[in-house]
């Protein structure tokens, strides 16, 4: 058996009033890959950040082991000295500097005279990557890359700092199926390499395609560790959620009534640049309907969303009409008083008003309705509020809590409280699973039905095929800013859609 | 408020005149004026701007109001309005160039601080313009010169401490029936206490000079004005939501650039009130009218607790800062500390008050 190179013992961290992790064990061995997944709040952050030395040693109760000898990491630098190096969700690059530049970023190598050694950085870059076969030219500025490559950047840069422990922190939760691919075989090639990564993801495929053991927490402490051969999905899912759950996608279909959204064919240029990003969009979406987008990464499915909703690019043909009337509002704020609205892929960033309270934001959108005397009604603006508060089952203290502090499903709902809130007639969701942990999903799912159920149409996009292919009565693939096929739910498979998602409409992939 | 205390003690033992009535009504008038302008930078700060042109446009608008009343014969009110019209036209249009063109507040206003200040000396040929007609008092020479009779004092103060307690115990009957935590009601009442205490005390100390300064009344107007745009209007929801987060704003349906504007406006508006009453109580049109006074409302604001990121900030909080810088001013004066001393001080606080947020806030 492999040598274990991490080992925890009966750690216990406790926070004010909370006990985040109660009496976890876990161990790392060298050349694997584990995962680690449970729901939003079963404590994965708070195992990595002590693991990684943010909380530092006499912080918590319990000991880490790193090959054997007793680890009292006091700081991030002390925890990556010990070969630990972690890659977080946000990424740390900076995106005006060159994949070597950042490579090197605070460790540039030095000429005689104490200057930068250009030459030795790009040239170092270069060997690097390639040894990892990573192919990328250190030279390219980071903005330039995707999310994908710049991911791939990051875990260069960490091994540049011989780590042998690699922490990936839902390193695919931005990322496009075949990024995730390029990922993966990247992460089985530093296996072989001798290096053992913690994968922590919500992703249950991903845990099995490429984990050798996967750890569940759940509620603080670690439930079961399997051997990824002798697991099966419902298992870990039972033991994440603590209990059976029914049908992972519940979609009721409703009946599709009268056209919500019709689009004629539109196309739409990059407002910066010019450059063409949607090519003849054609399609109509009907009340009572889901309807998917789905697509690789810059297929255009946002950027779609985006412009519909009037914060995006520039129209160069093409007619919108919502409700069966021509929609030439140009503005979000003109476009959610048409009857439409958006949840962003990205709560953080258009979603939120973080530093704000759950009340604050969920009536954000919807102010211009609940004033009198050109004053704000609280009292109206309380009762909507908590309406949304209670039938949303929003898991924060009360209405004044700070959203900031909410898990990531928590924060979903007052996005989409806030959204629905405006009382629309077309929704756009992009995303709205992104991040958030099972039995939230299942919530977000049934919300949906509640809506289709109620007369709303919604636009669904979606990077997570099951779910596309679970939650969509229509589906539509987008191909570089095309429309690469529409299927309907029942014709629809994850191979059928990867296959038009490639351009690729009429070769089966096996 | 314990840098308040330090403060105000210190020059009350380093200078005996620091506490006499005289003073404080003194103070009241200068607290006065750099708090209005304070409150119309609270409003640009809030969304993430900043204006650095306040300070040129006070000495701008109140040199046109004067230059109209002494050389064309203006009466003062017309004088004033028209001056007001200016201010608030040519924010609109800066306010216009920061969200149409995407051009930084910063180079704008920066632009505007250059711009206004020679346009400024031009419409004053470099000299001095009295503020009235052949030493006739005016509407804009008792700006800073009228006070309010004793009993008026007490009976305005009377009624806003009643108007304080109803508003406090209404607002506290809401927020129990919403079923949100209160704050304990001996609290409550020591706190209603303590600012009908201060509110009078106020009002005897000014009265024991003249009674309450007009200025500080339209300061009154001017914060009350701010404090119900700030938090009990849609726009004011929007300034925080904008300086929170513009790009969640813009999705969530909020009217960035009107907002935006709209805070420029007001600004505009409220440069013009303010350069009236400095240029009033400075009595006449000089070059050096306004100087720097951006700086001491955006001071006010951050030693107030506003952010500069926007997203954060309160009227009472900017009050309390303009009370500091105020105090600080007036008691170095009194002193007779050089000027050199004076500006190294301010920067001093200044600092001082950005770290201490800085520390407090972790």
């Amino acid at each position: 058996m492999k040598p274990v190179v991490l080992q925890a013992e009966n750690i216990t961290k406790q926070f004010p009033g909370v006990v985040a992790l109660k009496d976890v064990s876990f161990d790392l061995r060298a050349a694997e890959i584990h995962g680690l997944c449970g729901e939003n709040g079963a404590g994965k952050s708070t195992l990595i950040k002590l693991i990684s030395g943010i909380y530092p040693y006499g912080s918590y109760e319990g000991d880490f082991f790193v090959h054997g000898q007793l680890a009292k990491f006091r700081s991030l630098a002390a925890a990556q000295r010990a070969g630990i190096a972690v890659i977080y969700q946000e990424l740390a690059l900076v995106n005006d500097m060159t994949v070597g530049e950042n490579i090197f970023l605070g460790s540039e190598p030095r000429t005689p005279q104490g200057l930068i050694d250009w030459h030795k950085v790009y040239h170092e870059a270069r060997v690097l990557l390639q040894k990892f076969n990573v192919e990328i030219d250190p030279s390219e500025p980071v903005a330039k890359l995707g999310m994908g490559q710049k991911q791939l950047i990051e875990i260069v840069k960490a091994l540049s700092k011989n780590s042998n422990m690699l922490v990936l922190d839902e390193p695919t939760a931005a990322l496009g199926e075949h990024e995730v691919l390029t990922l993966l075989d990247i992460l089985r090639d530093l296996r072989n390499r001798g290096i053992a990564s913690i994968y922590v993801s919500h992703k249950l495929d991903e845990l099995f395609a490429v984990c050798d053991r996967i750890t569940v927490l759940r509620d603080g402490g670690s439930v079961a560790a399997f051997n990824t051969e002798q697991a099966t999905k419902a298992q870990i899912i039972k033991y994440m959620v603590g209990r059976e759950l029914g049908e992972l996608f519940p979609r009721r279909r409703s009946k599709p009534g009268a056209a919500a959204l019709e689009v004629e064919g539109l196309s739409v240029t990059d407002g910066d640049f010019g450059q063409r990003v949607l090519t003849d969009i054609s399609f109509s979406l009907h009340v009572g309907e889901v309807m998917g987008i789905g697509g690789l990464m810059g297929a255009g499915r946002t950027e779609l969303l985006m412009h519909l909703f009037g914060a995006w690019g520039t129209r160069l043909s093409g007619s919108v009409r919502l409700n069966g009337r021509e929609l030439r509002a140009q503005k979000p704020e003109e476009i959610i008083r048409r009857g439409m609205v958006l949840v962003s892929e990205d709560r953080r960033r258009y979603g939120l008003i973080l530093d704000k309270t759950v009340g604050f934001n969920l009536s954000l959108s919807s102010l211009a309705k609940l004033t009198k005397n050109r004053l704000i009604d609280e009292g109206l603006e309380f009762q909507k509020n908590n309406h949304f508060f209670q039938s949303l089952r929003v898991k924060a203290p009360t209405l004044e809590a700070p959203v900031a502090k909410l898990s990531g499903g928590t924060q979903q709902k007052v996005v989409l409280g806030k959204a629905l809130m405006t009382e629309p007639l077309v929704i756009f969701l992009d995303e709205p699973t992104r991040g958030i942990d099972v039995g939230a999903k299942l919530e977000i799912y049934e919300i949906v039905n509640q809506l289709t159920d109620a007369g709303k149409a919604v636009l669904l996009v979606s990077s997570e095929l099951p779910e596309l292919i679970g939650m969509s009565d229509r589906i539509l693939v987008l191909h570089e800013g095309r429309i690469a096929g529409e299927f309907d739910r029942d014709e629809a498979t994850q191979e059928i859609l990867l296959a038009a998602a490639m351009g690729q409409a009429h070769v089966m992939l096996t | 408020m314990i840098a308040l205390v330090v403060i105000c003690a210190f020059f009350a033992i380093a200078s005996p005149q620091f506490l006499s009535a005289r003073n404080l009504s003194l103070l009241t008038t200068e607290l006065s004026i750099t708090a209005t302008l304070a409150m119309g930078m609270l409003l640009v700060i809030l969304p993430g701007n900043i204006d650095l042109s306040a300070g040129s446009g006070v000495g701008l608008l109140g040199g046109i109001a004067s230059v109209l009343v002494f050389e064309h014969n203006w009466p003062a009110p017309l004088a004033m309005g028209a001056a007001s019209v200016t201010g608030i036209f040519i924010w609109f249009c800066m306010g216009n160039l920061i969200v149409r063109q995407k051009i930084p507040a910063f180079i704008i206003t920066l632009g505007g601080l250059l711009i206004f200040k020679g346009l400024f000396w031009l419409v004053i040929h470099n000299s001095t313009i009295p503020i009235v007609q052949g030493g006739r008092a005016n509407l804009y020479s008792v700006l800073t010169t009228f006070y309010l009779p004793p009993l008026a004092g007490y009976t305005l103060a009377t009624l806003i401490v009643i108007a304080l307690v109803l508003e406090k115990l209404r607002a506290r009957k809401a927020r129990q029936a919403y079923g949100f935590g209160v704050e304990d009601g001996e609290v409550l009442f020591l706190k209603l206490f303590l600012a009908a205490q201060l509110i009078f005390l106020f009002v005897i100390v000014t009265n024991k000079f003249r009674g309450i300064p007009l200025s500080a009344g339209i300061l009154g107007v001017i914060a009350f004005a701010v404090y119900v745009l700030t938090a009990h209007t849609p726009f004011g929801r929007y300034l925080y939501a904008i300086g929170g987060n513009e790009e969640a704003a813009v999705i969530s349906g909020v009217p960035v650039e009107k907002v935006v504007v709209g805070s420029f406006t007001i600004m505009g508006a409220i440069v013009a009130i303010t350069g009236f009453m400095q240029t009033s109580y400075s009595g006449t049109s000089t070059t050096t009218v306004g100087d720097l006074m951006e700086l001491d409302a955006i001071a006010a604001c951050v030693i107030g607790g506003v952010s500069l990121k926007g997203g954060r900030g309160t009227v009472l909080g900017v009050l309390f800062g303009a009370l500091i810088m105020a105090c600080l001013l007036n008691g170095m004066t009194l002193l007779a500390v050089s000027p050199e001393f004076k500006f190294i001080a301010r920067g001093a606080v200044l600092s001082l008050a950005v770290w201490m947020d800085v520390r407090l806030a972790r």
